[in-house]
């Protein structure tokens, strides 16, 4: 008796991988009212990041309170969300290395980003600087605008919509009728779409007749290298899902797939 | 009427029908004179628009030229001329400002002055065709550089990024300590 396999650990890459991103939704929405700031919530992350504002003062649990009432009250804007949940996020990872005793914010992998003291306030006097620009822009927008000529009807082209001779239209069916039939399509040009969870159905299926199933015979039974593929990956799948257990005596020989009870 | 009044009126006529923005070399073989001639042509040009309280300005940028409406009629025009459009966000505003100030300029160095994430509002800024792609930095990863267009210029009323209002830069003394350290009230 051939010594058990081990099941097979199977990596695969994520099935749908959803990229997610904080999209920047500074729009006034949700205000933060706290006994010592009151104001949008980036101000509020902006304030404790330049360490005017104690973070320990700002309980986050009524924060988070606060935004879930504001949400019932208002509609749910998926950027708005998600800055607010990057935001909170950064406020409790600051919150949390300064309630643990003695412990220093770990050094990142990339220490460039943590900026100094000295950096930070250069940042800030920047970031106002900026903010500043900002608004003057704002003052501006839309106020004195200046407009470029538009290009009139005449400019556009017309269509010459003159009566059209019908010889025309029979010269055009002449010229269509001349054009031989189109080559029939060769087959299999369309990819045939095989996935895990097809072979998967396929495989339960042979396996639900006696409880076994030689692997070779389904494997010779699949139309493209593709499918073989592909089948082989659902028997590993299940393996790794522990729903079945592969056993091969000898070296090329049959590979029995069975159900685990 | 001298031969440089001459060539100011018939640069303005050229402006005035072209299509697109002319460079000045192009306004310059069109007029059949050379490039600086051309050039004090059309500095003259926008002077005499503005002193003469015209309803025409010579806007230009990267040497690129031509004629927009004066801002001091832009919202009487308004009602003619523009197309329905929302006020920019605070966001919008703010990335804005990065690339009008520091053009051209990579979504990494707006994302550093603003402190997040700045694609989103990048990519809306670029459909509303206020910035534009102007090529890549010649560093690791070739960033997307990108920098403002002559609508940024119209929309805001400006007949040059000279025009931009005066941006205290980085380089000014830090805050007062005191306005840092102001205690937040507890009340």
């Amino acid at each position: 008796m051939a010594p058990e396999l081990d099941p097979i650990e199977i990596v695969q890459p994520p099935i749908e991988a959803v990229a997610m991103r904080t999209t920047d939704a500074l729009e006034p929405g949700f205000e933060v009212q706290l006994p010592t700031f009151s104001g949008p919530l980036a101000v509020l992350l902006h304030l404790i990041e330049s360490r005017q504002l104690d973070v320990l003062t700002v309980p986050l649990a009524e924060l988070a309170d606060a935004y879930v009432a504001h949400l019932a009250e208002h509609p749910v804007d998926p950027a708005q969300l998600a800055e607010f949940v990057a935001v909170a996020a950064q406020l409790i990872l600051i919150k949390s290395h300064s309630m643990l005793p003695g412990e220093v914010p770990p050094v990142s992998a990339d220490a460039a980003d943590e900026p100094d003291e000295e950096e930070l306030r250069r940042r800030i006097v920047e970031y106002r600087a900026l903010r500043d620009a900002a608004h003057a822009l704002g003052e501006r927008d839309l106020v004195a605008p200046m407009h470029r000529r538009e290009p009139r009807e005449s400019d556009l082209p017309v269509a010459n919509v003159g009566p059209l001779p019908v010889v025309l239209l029979t010269d055009a069916m002449r010229a269509l009728a001349a054009i031989p039939e189109p080559e029939p399509a060769p087959p299999e040009i369309m990819a045939r779409e095989i996935t895990i969870a097809m072979q998967i159905t396929v495989l339960r299926a042979a396996l639900a007749a006696g409880g076994r199933v030689v692997l070779q015979q389904l494997l010779a039974s699949c139309r493209s290298r593709t499918e073989a593929t592909v089948t082989l990956l659902a028997t590993l799948e299940l393996v790794r899902r522990r729903q079945v257990r592969v056993r091969q005596r000898e070296l090329f020989g049959p590979i029995v797939v069975e159900t685990l009870a | 009427m001298t031969a440089a009044d001459d060539l100011g009126a018939f640069l303005e006529a050229l402006l005035f029908i072209a299509e697109r923005p002319l460079s000045s070399a192009e306004l310059a073989e069109l007029a059949g004179v050379p490039r600086p001639q051309a050039e004090a042509a059309l500095a003259s040009l926008a002077k005499d628009l503005i002193e003469g309280r015209r309803g025409l300005r010579l806007q230009g940028m990267d040497d690129a030229w031509q004629l927009a409406t004066a801002p001091e009629v832009g919202q009487r025009l308004a009602a003619y001329a523009a197309r329905e459009e929302a006020r920019l966000t605070a966001a919008a505003l703010e990335a804005l400002a990065v690339v009008a100030y520091r053009q051209p300029c990579t979504r990494g160095e707006v994302e550093r002055v603003r402190g997040v994430d700045s694609d989103y509002v990048l990519r809306s800024l670029l459909h509303r065709r206020l910035v534009v792609e102007m090529g890549r930095r010649d560093t690791p990863g070739r960033p997307i550089l990108y920098g403002t267009t002559f609508t940024f210029l119209e929309r805001f009323g400006l007949t040059s990024l000279d025009d931009l209002p005066p941006i205290e830069e980085s380089t000014t003394p830090t805050l007062p300590a005191a306005e840092e350290q102001e205690p937040v009230d507890a009340g």
